[in-house]
């Protein structure tokens, strides 16, 4: 064989396509992708790969084959433990198997690899049957799937441990008057998720090693956040939810306040305006806010 | 002259950080004499491992290990990849910065593994070059590694160690020795590891890294989930006695203990440096060679870290 420098090239595209083909070694080598590299097929893939005194060279090359996806299914079952106890572990590594082969890591980091399963999961799940109204199991993993990204996203983002944030008494400060005016700047950690089911409950309780059973679908609205470097969540009302986003999107306290209150009977825009003050100072207790920025 | 270790600092024995055990050395703060980090788990890191790192870095000597540098593959060198490099090198004043004679993917991909290169002169070339670009964005020593591997390449006309010997002196950069991918690839590809040790650059050897395997009868794999075993540990006191001894690491990503037995582990290294006797006796006896039988072992190259949630 030549040695040119796209002669590597091909060796590496080549081998690439062989060790993560998920169909196996043998077939890998024969199929068209490898071949439009190196012509060879599996009876004499020794022109390529030399074997050993104990292993022919399909057999060696079957080592990274096995790793590969062996290694990056270990990984992900590390960063979706309740999806794994949800559907077990083969039907997971199913899901992931696919999941590698439409989404295969394009990052130098493995922090990165999962990032799109709750996306694939949403593109891939069955057809939802309408007759049955409401969330199916599908949604419950997806849901799964969201939560446990978003700790992983959360847990080694940027957080507010290093800067002075938002308190409940920096709440006190500010004039009546300039409350409709006011933002909050939101910690870069903080997620909002609303979810068909209470998946944190559930998530939590596979961490401390129960086996807790699906439960029941519930509208459940989580901020999710990081204190002391550990991922806090918290379950809030739809209300409080819709008011916390409304912020994180950047909307004053005032347009925040009458979005919520939109679609609000006179009872309910009572309840909310009980509520502001305590929601306010919980969430200074949080830490969901580095800042409150008054218009001059 | 070249100086023994490129004239490197030798550390001492260490071993590598894992979160596992964040706790344990920020409370007790172990007498290890250096740590060496997983580069990939720190550089982006905005959490908890780059804050318990930075605590290690005040206390300890930190050495960068990486395992995504690719510096044999055929795609661009990441530039964005290689300047968050150089900045974790200078926040945590890394002592060198290493990574792996190897490529990791190409067309954008990333195998997470370290997959092997022909050893021939156009690839010599190729691994050159792109070893003189790393060093000058990094600005720091760079070492790289003999990987374990699992296959031979027909396009290869030289040994595994000419190929380094040729690699380092061209580029001047320095050698991590890892004596158990030694033992590792010579059994998988019946070479001699005496021979290989007596043929590579002693003077440029400024690191080594032991660790354990799984022998699967036909071949091993690198899985660095056990104790080092009696032939590494031979190999061990030979590559000491060649080079004149350097910075030693024990690598543990798989089946981790508690951080006790894994430094007691690199304290046994003192038992093959010559003349020098141990300080600290052995906790347990040195295990013989285990048969896993495990053909689905997997190689741990990287360790993911798990998100702590309350």
């Amino acid at each position: 064989m030549s040695h040119d420098p796209i002669q590597l090239e091909r060796i590496q595209r080549w081998m690439q396509s062989v060790i993560t083909h998920p169909d196996g070694i043998e077939a890998a080598i024969d199929s068209d992708a490898a071949r439009s590299e190196i012509d060879v097929t599996a009876k004499d893939v020794e022109r390529v790969i030399t074997r050993s005194q104990a292993l022919d060279s399909i057999e060696r090359l079957r080592v990274y084959g096995n790793a590969y996806y062996a290694r990056l299914l270990e990984c992900l079952r590390e960063e979706y433990p309740a999806l794994v106890h949800a559907v077990g572990q083969d039907t997971f590594d199913g899901f992931a198997f696919g999941y590698l082969q439409q989404y295969p890591s394009t990052s130098y980091t493995l922090a990165q690899l999962g990032r799109s399963f709750p996306q694939y999961l949403s593109e891939t799940r069955p057809k939802r049957d309408e007759s049955q109204g409401g969330p199916d199991w599908a949604d419950f993993l997806i849901d799964i799937a969201r939560l446990e990204r978003s700790y992983s996203e959360v847990f080694d983002g940027p957080g507010g441990e290093d800067e002075r944030l938002l308190e409940a008494d920096d709440l006190t400060a500010i004039a009546p008057e300039q409350w409709p005016q006011a933002r909050l700047i939101p910690v870069e950690c903080l997620r909002l998720l609303a979810l068909s089911y209470p998946a944190h409950d559930y998530a939590t309780a596979v961490r401390k090693q129960h086996q807790p059973a699906p439960p029941q679908p519930s509208l459940t609205c989580l901020a999710i956040s990081r204190r002391d470097y550990i991922v806090r969540r918290r379950a809030v009302s739809a209300q409080e939810f819709d008011v916390l986003q409304s912020l994180a999107d950047g909307h004053t306290v005032g347009q925040a306040i009458e979005h919520a209150a939109s679609d609000m009977n006179a009872e309910q825009v009572d309840e909310l305006a009980a509520n502001l003050r305590q929601w306010f100072t919980r969430w200074a207790t949080a830490g969901y806010f580095r800042r409150l920025d008054v218009a001059q | 002259m070249t100086p023994a270790r490129l004239g490197q600092d030798h550390l001492g024995l260490g071993v590598g950080l894992r979160s596992k055990h964040y706790g344990h050395i920020l409370k007790q703060q172990p007498d290890v004499d250096w740590f060496e980090i997983i580069s990939e788990n720190y550089m982006d890191s905005r959490g908890k491992p780059r804050y318990v790192l930075e605590q290690i870095a005040e206390r300890y000597p930190i050495v960068m290990h990486g395992v995504s540098l690719s510096i044999g593959s055929t795609d661009p060198l990441d530039i964005e990849y290689l300047d968050k490099l150089r900045c974790l090198a200078g926040a945590v004043d890394a002592h060198w910065v290493s990574d792996h004679v190897c490529w990791t993917g190409v067309a954008g991909r990333n195998a997470h593994d370290l997959l092997p290169i022909p050893f021939n002169d156009e690839t010599l070339r190729h691994v050159v070059e792109r070893i003189r670009t790393v060093q000058d964005i990094l600005e720091r020593p760079l070492m790289l590694e003999n990987p374990s591997s699992y296959v031979t390449f027909a396009d290869s006309t030289m040994t595994e160690w000419e190929f380094l010997t040729r690699m380092t002196e061209e580029t001047d950069c320095g050698l991590l020795l890892d004596v158990n991918n030694v033992y590792v690839s010579s059994v998988n590809h019946d070479f001699d590891p005496i021979e290989y040790l007596h043929n590579i650059p002693h003077e440029r050897v400024v690191q080594f890294h032991l660790a354990g395997h799984t022998n699967c009868r036909t071949h091993l794999i690198d899985t660095h989930d056990g104790h080092v075993i009696d032939p590494v540990w031979e190999l061990y006191r030979l590559a000491h006695e060649l080079t004149g001894g350097a910075s030693t690491l024990l690598e543990w990503d798989a089946r981790i203990p508690e951080f006790p037995v894994l430094h007691q582990e690199v304290l046994k290294a003192k038992h093959y440096m010559g003349a020098q006797l141990p300080d600290t006796p052995f906790a347990d006896h040195v295990e013989d060679e285990t048969f896993a039988g495990a053909p689905s072992s997997v190689p741990h190259p990287a360790t993911f870290v798990v998100a702590e949630v309350e």
